[in-house]
């Protein structure tokens, strides 16, 4: 059994590559960075392809066959095409893999689901990257918002806060909504 | 604004870093969406693939996209497939097939571009190795325009060059290492080639096939089913973000808007020779019932789709055009903003050389001229 693995996130195909290799896939061939996918499979005529779904040239796996009748590849099949359970999971996680036809799927599945398995687990450390930083942003929006409100309300802060919250309340909104929306009118104004 | 007490479900629709993507991120930033009560999330995609495999799988409800893949996506030729409907077209024009600095010198560039072609044959086997020429995506409008351009010029384009599929995105960097010799590109990546000095425009698509059909509005049949009124608003916004983009006046801020990071972080004078009022061949996308999902378009993919072997001989073709292209729910919309619509679903592709008059519903449609190179009409009856 032959893996092809492309991702230029290097932290993650490490991650890939180790736990393939646990499993007991010696043959793991990694795609350099800024290499074309399609050439790699070509040269390498691998059982499974790993794909990065952010990378652009996973369109030249689509019906290779069929672009140059004269240079005849190995079909590509989505692993596991009707387990729609599964592809969702995939898809989510931001991974698709391939089967070039010939291997058999039972050999192929793990491959897939270790892959699936290593991407959501980078995407959920992505996601908490990307919410603590949204709630960093949400905290400077509300201190901002209640200078605003000292300033030229002459409030104190722990009246400015409880304005913003009773605001919030009262029309259904996120505090971070309320000052947001309050810088916004003072910029107007300015 | 709410227009239906129900809760309505956000519409998540999918697109690619192309400018002809132009009427749906002009509805959703100038607020179209939000005025027919829409929810829309725009999600820019990386490639095709991944835009068939999100509506597969149901992550994506709509989609900016390429008829061929349409049916591709339908018939489940590349993954697993589902059923999906075209209830309106979105732009003409905009590809362009070009070549390197080195292959356009040795051609020359005077003449029409089918004379053009013609002396490309002079520059394949058996005399040279076979050029390379780039394409987005194997189902794609580019393959299929460029195979009409290569066989009009008297070139095989599966035994005298080879079509290999590169992100267009990496072509400006393809045609500098010298992996590629020549491209079928969507705006604005032909307008990067050319400003950057890697590439020469030899046949603007326009010249292919006049004010051919290039980016679709795709839907999900199971969701456009289940939502018929979000579908129905949704097609009315789009219409009006269409109009607004043809409208060269709209151009500068426009592609502004495209040119941001979140779109397709292009510089934004590039974009702008893509859209009306720019360079020869840009996009258009409202004027001569450019919106109008005409069954025999359908019917001319689906025919060469099957030509170059991308669809057995056994599909219905017919019955596939009528049940995939649905002018039925386009009329539906154009009737709320008075838009005067086609009241045939087909017509013969190709037969008009010079500007004519469409019969519509609300009086004439002024049309422009629907030529192909080779010059052969498409009758999609036979």
């Amino acid at each position: 059994m032959k893996v092809l693995l492309a991702d230029d996130n290097q932290d993650r195909a490490e991650a890939v590559f180790r736990d393939l290799t646990a499993a007991g896939i010696d043959r793991i061939v990694r795609l350099a960075p800024g290499k074309r996918l399609i050439e790699a499979v070509k040269a390498e005529l691998p059982d499974v392809v790993i794909v990065d779904m952010s990378r652009p040239d996973r369109d030249s796996l689509e019906a290779i066959r069929e672009v140059s009748a004269k240079d005849p590849l190995p079909i590509v099949m989505f692993v596991d095409r009707d387990d729609a359970a599964f592809m969702e999971e995939a898809i989510a996680a931001g991974v698709s893999s391939y089967n070039l036809v010939g291997s058999a799927l039972p050999d192929v599945k793990p491959i897939a689901q270790a892959a699936v398995a290593i991407f959501r687990r980078y995407q959920k450390m992505a996601d908490d990257l990307r919410e603590a930083e949204d709630r960093l942003n949400e905290r400077v929006i509300i201190q901002r918002a209640k200078a605003l409100l000292m300033q030229q309300r002459k409030m104190a802060e722990p009246q400015a806060h409880k304005w913003l919250r009773q605001s919030a309340m009262n029309s259904g909104k996120r505090m971070v909504d309320v000052a947001a929306a309050l810088l916004e009118a003072a910029e107007k104004r300015s | 604004m709410t227009r239906d007490n129900a809760k309505r479900p956000v519409v998540r629709i999918g697109m690619l870093r192309l400018s002809d993507a132009a009427p749906i991120v002009a509805a959703k930033e100038y607020g179209f969406f939000a005025q027919r009560g829409l929810d829309v999330r725009i999600s820019v995609e990386p490639s095709w693939a991944n835009i068939a495999d999100k509506l597969s799988y149901r992550q994506l409800d709509a989609a900016v996209t390429l008829p061929p893949l349409v049916f591709a996506v339908t018939l489940g030729l590349r993954g697993v497939g589902i059923p999906l409907i075209v209830p309106m077209q979105l732009s003409l024009n905009g590809l362009a097939v070009g070549v390197g600095k080195g292959v356009a010198d040795e051609l020359g560039m005077e003449g029409t571009p089918l004379e053009i072609g013609r002396r490309l044959a002079d520059l394949l086997p058996p005399r040279r190795p076979r050029l390379r020429f780039a394409i987005a995506h194997a189902f794609s409008t580019h393959n299929l325009y460029l195979r009409h351009y290569l066989a009009a010029a008297g070139i095989d384009p599966d035994r005298d060059v080879e079509l290999m599929v590169v992100p267009p995105a990496d072509t400006v960097r393809a045609m500098q290492d010298g992996e590629i010799d020549g491209y079928c590109l969507g705006p604005p990546w032909a307008d990067v080639a050319t400003r950057i000095g890697v590439g020469r425009t030899i046949a603007p698509s326009s010249e292919i096939w006049r004010n051919h059909p290039e980016k679709c509005l795709a839907v999900r049949r199971d969701w456009a089913e289940a939502n018929p009124a979000v579908l129905d608003d949704l097609l009315v916004a789009a219409l009006r973000g269409a109009r607004f983009c043809d409208d060269a006046a709209n151009a500068d801020g426009i592609a502004a808007i495209l040119a941001r990071d979140d779109y397709l972080a292009v510089e934004r004078d590039t974009i702008r020779a893509s859209l009306p009022g720019g360079g020869p061949g840009h996009s258009v996308f409202f004027a001569g019932a450019a919106n109008f999902p005409w069954v025999s378009h359908a019917a001319w993919f689906l025919n060469r789709m099957a030509r170059w072997g991308y669809l057995g001989q056994d599909v219905d073709r017919a019955a596939l055009a009528a049940g995939v292209y649905r002018p039925d729910l386009f009329r539906a919309a154009a009737a709320k903003i008075g838009l005067s619509v086609p009241v045939v679903d087909a017509k013969i592709e190709g037969a008009h050389d010079a500007p004519w008059t469409l019969a519509g519903d609300r009086g004439g449609i002024p049309m422009d001229a629907d030529l192909f190179c080779d010059g052969q009409p498409f009758d999609p009856t036979e």
